[in-house]
């Protein structure tokens, strides 16, 4: 790997401001750890079917405050209009297009470590971590107070702009107060080239409190787009996540959920739609560390051309985990003999009173309900996209949210086409 | 109606029908019987068009042209119909959203106006009421958690819906109860007329006292050995096939 220019850019990233330099000994752990680590298969097992040589590459440079947009920046249209919206450019967050509700407080990286002295613990289940904590540069920090319910989801649009290949690495702490639910749709829009935008999102579910969680990754063609998502969740939480990983010429999805509280739930769906060269990973690791957690992991695939998936979900259950239920489906669809999946369902479970299942499958449209259609006069292609539709329906409806269902099936009516 | 000559046709090498003759008129309702593995499914897939057959000799003609080279969906646009005895469960595809593209592929090639939503539903409520089938069936996916009776009386009511002038049912009563079966044999029955003809692929002769056949033939290794009225399908039901095998 060469690993001058991201050397070159972290010494320069450390003259930057936009966190106190106090963290900079959990930035330096970081680096070292990745520049160790060689983004080698063997360090990183889960990534042992992704190519990673667009990283390996590396002429990244890191985001500067001077590549948020210039003033007439007119903002391309975001999944649903009339929400509260964060903006981001390049990572930067853009508070005079935010509108929030009351009870949530937004505060920059700056301040939310400073309130926490710094203390936060960063997470190092992947490259894309290490690299998120260790060149960390933008974001912001939302706040939801204890008891307050907020109907109407929140925008979080991330745009990336720009000709220079750049390094967005934002990180967001979301933490959610006690009995409160939020509503969250995030929304990355690519209008650049090659950017490398590497979010990191890490939650705090206190008791009883909700969050619902839309991904809609939409980045540029040739953009690399990483989202690893960390939860923490105490007793009743509940966290509903619905994936479409749409975008970007190398795309990954991570969520580590660790259910620390009895009765918590994670409820995880995505869908994958991969054609030319992409590739799309999706790696899931939950950890039921209490009694009486449920979980759920529901994600699907359509591959066509020369494009790749992975699949990686991985069910901990410890010890004291007893009443666990957890269940974990990965079916991903071939439309092309040139396409490949790899799939890799998990199940380690070290108690001894639980209900998990497991199942994954891989093929080819199903030949026998392709005939069945085409024997009631409806034509080849109409029948192939009906099955695909059926196919991916419940993961769509697992948003839970017609006007973005709709967004969604429009852009994947676009794709079954071309 | 359907004119089969000296049809043959082989599976992966493995030969399956040797030289099947039949001739069905409009208005005629004929019945094929036979055992497992005689060949009586793979004459339906044939007909209708099913991928993974090679016919080696012979031809099918539906109304004085040869079809064999025909798409599914071309036949079933000129009104060719199977009920499938194993009828596909498709999860996620919606029922009504299935009739409606069906019906609607079938009147787009007729030169007719496609209908919408409401026009749509016009037309089922009816038939679904011919067939004592709930509502909520069109709301459901396709097959999916069907009971057997269910999953075949969605197929009689694709049938009534697309208005084939040949339906093929095969095996339309196997793991049917008496209650399905009367209120399938009376969908079929009200569906007759001296237009529209019917082929009956069946183990027994259950059926046929619901839907009386005008002809019933036995198919033995892929050959009609045998043709008669309704008494053969009794002979048969009491004597069995070993009379008639070589």
């Amino acid at each position: 790997m060469n690993t001058s220019s991201y050397q070159s850019e972290f010494e320069k990233l450390l003259t930057r401001d936009y966190f106190s330099p106090k963290i900079n000994p959990q930035r330096k752990n970081a680096f070292e750890e990745f520049l160790k680590k060689n983004l080698s298969k063997k360090a990183w097992d889960n990534l042992r079917f992704t190519n990673l040589s667009a990283l390996k590459k590396n002429d990244f440079r890191i985001s500067e405050v001077f590549d948020a947009p210039k003033k007439n920046f007119k903002y391309p249209e975001a999944v649903t209009a009339d929400n509260y919206k964060i903006v981001f450019n390049n990572g930067h967050y853009q508070k005079q297009l935010t509108t929030l509700p009351k009870g949530i407080e937004i505060f920059t990286n700056l301040e939310y470590y400073d309130n926490r002295k710094n203390k936060v613990a960063q997470p190092t289940a992947s490259p894309f971590d290490l690299l998120n904590t260790a060149f960390m540069d933008s974001g912001m920090s939302l706040v939801v107070e204890k008891n307050i319910e907020i109907k109407s989801p929140i925008l979080l649009v991330f745009i990336n702009t720009g000709k220079d290949q750049l390094m967005i690495s934002p990180r967001i702490h979301v933490d959610i107060g006690k009995s409160s639910s939020i509503s969250l749709i995030e929304h990355h829009i690519g209008l650049g080239s090659g950017n490398f935008s590497n979010s990191t999102t890490i939650f705090s579910l206190k008791e009883n409190s909700h969050c619902k969680h839309i991904r809609l990754q939409k980045d540029s063609d040739q953009a690399i787009n990483a989202g690893n998502i960390h939860l923490e969740q105490e007793k009743y939480s509940k966290y509903y996540l619905s994936h479409f990983g749409f975008g970007s010429s190398l795309g990954s999805i991570g969520v580590n959920s660790d259910l620390n509280g009895q009765g918590a739930e994670c409820h995880l769906s995505g869908l994958c739609l991969t054609r030319n060269h992409q590739h799309l990973d999706t790696h899931i690791l939950i950890n039921h560390k209490s009694p009486n957690c449920i979980s759920s992991q529901n994600f699907k695939t359509v591959l066509k051309d020369y494009s790749s998936g992975v699949f990686n979900g991985k069910v901990m259950v410890e010890k004291d985990a007893q009443k666990t239920d957890s269940n974990q489906s990965n079916k991903n669809i071939l439309l092309s003999k040139n396409a490949r999946m790899n799939s890799n369902p998990q199940l380690v479970i070290n108690a001894d009173d639980v209900k998990c299942s497991h199942g994954s499958s891989t093929g080819e449209i199903d030949q026998d309900a392709l005939f069945y259609l085409r024997s009631r006069g409806i034509d080849y292609k109409t029948a192939k996209s009906i099955l695909i539709h059926g196919f991916v329906s419940e993961i769509f409806d697992s948003a839970d949210n017609l006007e973005i269902i709709n967004y969604i099936k429009s852009d994947f009516d676009k794709w079954i086409e071309n | 109606m359907l004119e089969i000559k000296n049809l043959h046709a082989k599976v992966e090498d493995k030969s399956i029908l040797n030289g099947i003759n039949l001739n069905i008129k409009p208005g005629e309702i004929h019945a094929i019987m036979g055992k497992n593995g005689s060949g009586k499914s793979t004459l339906s897939n044939i007909i209708t068009g099913k991928e993974g057959y090679e016919v080696t000799q012979g031809d099918i003609k539906y109304r004085n042209e040869s079809i064999t080279e025909w798409t599914p969906e071309k036949r079933s646009l000129h009104g060719i119909f199977m009920s499938f005895q194993y009828p596909v469960v498709m999860p996620g595809v919606n029922n009504t959203y299935f009739l409606k593209a069906a019906l609607n592929a079938k009147r787009k090639y007729n030169g007719q106006k496609e209908l919408d939503a409401a026009g749509f539903l016009k037309i089922i409520k009816e038939k679904l009421q011919d067939l004592k089938m709930d509502p909520s069936y069109l709301q459901r996916a396709v097959n999916d958690g069907f009971s057997g009776g269910e999953k075949k009386r969605n197929e009689i009511l694709q049938m009534l819906t697309l208005e084939p002038s040949l339906s093929i049912l095969d095996e339309t009563d196997s793991g049917l109860d008496i209650d399905a079966l009367k209120i399938i044999s009376d969908g079929v029955n009200r569906y007759k007329s001296p237009k529209r003809s019917f082929l009956i692929i069946t183990h027994y002769q259950r059926l046929l006292e619901y839907i009386e056949p005008d002809i019933v033939h036995v198919l033995i290794d892929g050959e009609i050995v045998k043709s008669g009225t309704k008494e053969l399908a009794l002979k048969l039901e009491e004597k069995g096939y070993g009379w008639l095998e070589k």
